[in-house]
């Protein structure tokens, strides 16, 4: 994330990555976020939109998660069998 | 063991937890142990303060909305926050399942000699699923997240101790988090939300 005059930039192309994984919580779906209320994806994915405070969790969340998963071993990775 | 506990319940977030902590009370009247269950209009700050100035309470476990400096009750009400309550809890063992209230509140929680917090230090999130709004407990989807947190309560009323009942969270969350990633699992929309509350979970002692 750049830094122009103290305001965080988040780049397009991180937006649009948190979108995508929100989108794949099917609609029925509601997630509490503790005093901030209930959200539908719908409005989760307006606020990574407008990067309020909300969109900044969903996007770190995502970010924590997405970071965690190179700690997977690589070994999985070698023994897989490669299809094409 | 004395445990008291609050499970205000005025939303939807609350209505979840509610539920999830009565299976916590269930647990431990099970194990013959006496509860103070201050539920819905009775988790006011008035009768958290009196209970714990009177009776001889070893662990509490406070279920509701949070903040870095506050805990809240029924209807919002702030019934523990910095410099207002604190110190009641010395000797005591605690349990925060509020949003942030690791951050501050445990930390001067502890500095006022309570023998241990366990808490979040950020938003406690979890999904819920609205054909099950009215049946929380076989939400399939909030499950997870209030499992892997209840376990915190399940080990304290077993007599382990804060270290040991965090541990044992966590021990769940990775359950969970392995379950979820099986490539059988359809839900790994779960994963980050799991690895979410798993980190941002603290203990002091």
């Amino acid at each position: 994330m750049e830094e122009q005059n103290n305001i965080q930039i988040i780049p397009e192309d991180i937006i649009n990555l948190v979108i995508a994984r929100l989108e794949t919580i099917p609609p029925n779906i509601e997630m509490s976020i503790g005093n901030e209320g209930s959200f539908s994806i719908d409005e989760l994915i307006e606020r990574v939109k407008k990067q309020d405070n909300i969109g900044k969790k969903m996007i770190e969340m995502q970010l924590t998660y997405l970071r965690s998963l190179d700690k997977l071993p690589t070994q999985y990775l070698q023994n897989a069998p490669a299809t094409n | 063991m004395l445990l008291l506990l609050t499970r205000p319940r005025y939303d939807r977030p609350t209505h979840y937890l509610f539920h999830w902590a009565g299976l916590l009370v269930n647990e431990a009247e099970k194990k013959g142990i006496k509860v103070i269950d201050l539920d819905k209009d009775k988790a006011k700050k008035k009768n958290l303060h009196s209970y714990l100035a009177k009776q001889p309470i070893d662990t509490v476990i406070l279920n509701g909305h949070g903040s870095p400096e506050s805990v809240a009750g029924e209807d919002n009400e702030i019934i523990l926050s910095v410099g207002n309550g604190t110190k009641l809890l010395k000797n005591k063992i605690i349990f925060v399942r509020a949003c942030d209230s690791g951050a501050i509140l445990g930390k001067e929680i502890m500095k006022n000699g309570a023998k241990g917090f366990v808490g979040y230090i950020q938003p406690f999130m979890f999904l819920i699923d609205k054909d099950y709004f009215n049946k929380p407990l076989e939400d399939e989807l909030a499950a997870p997240f209030l499992e892997c947190s209840n376990q915190v309560g399940i080990s304290l009323i077993k007599g382990r101790s804060v270290a040991e009942a965090h541990k044992d969270s966590l021990g769940k969350y990775s359950e969970a988090i392995d379950k979820y990633s099986s490539s059988e699992t359809t839900n790994s929309f779960l994963l980050p939300i799991l690895l979410w509350n798993m980190t941002n979970q603290v203990y002091y002692q």
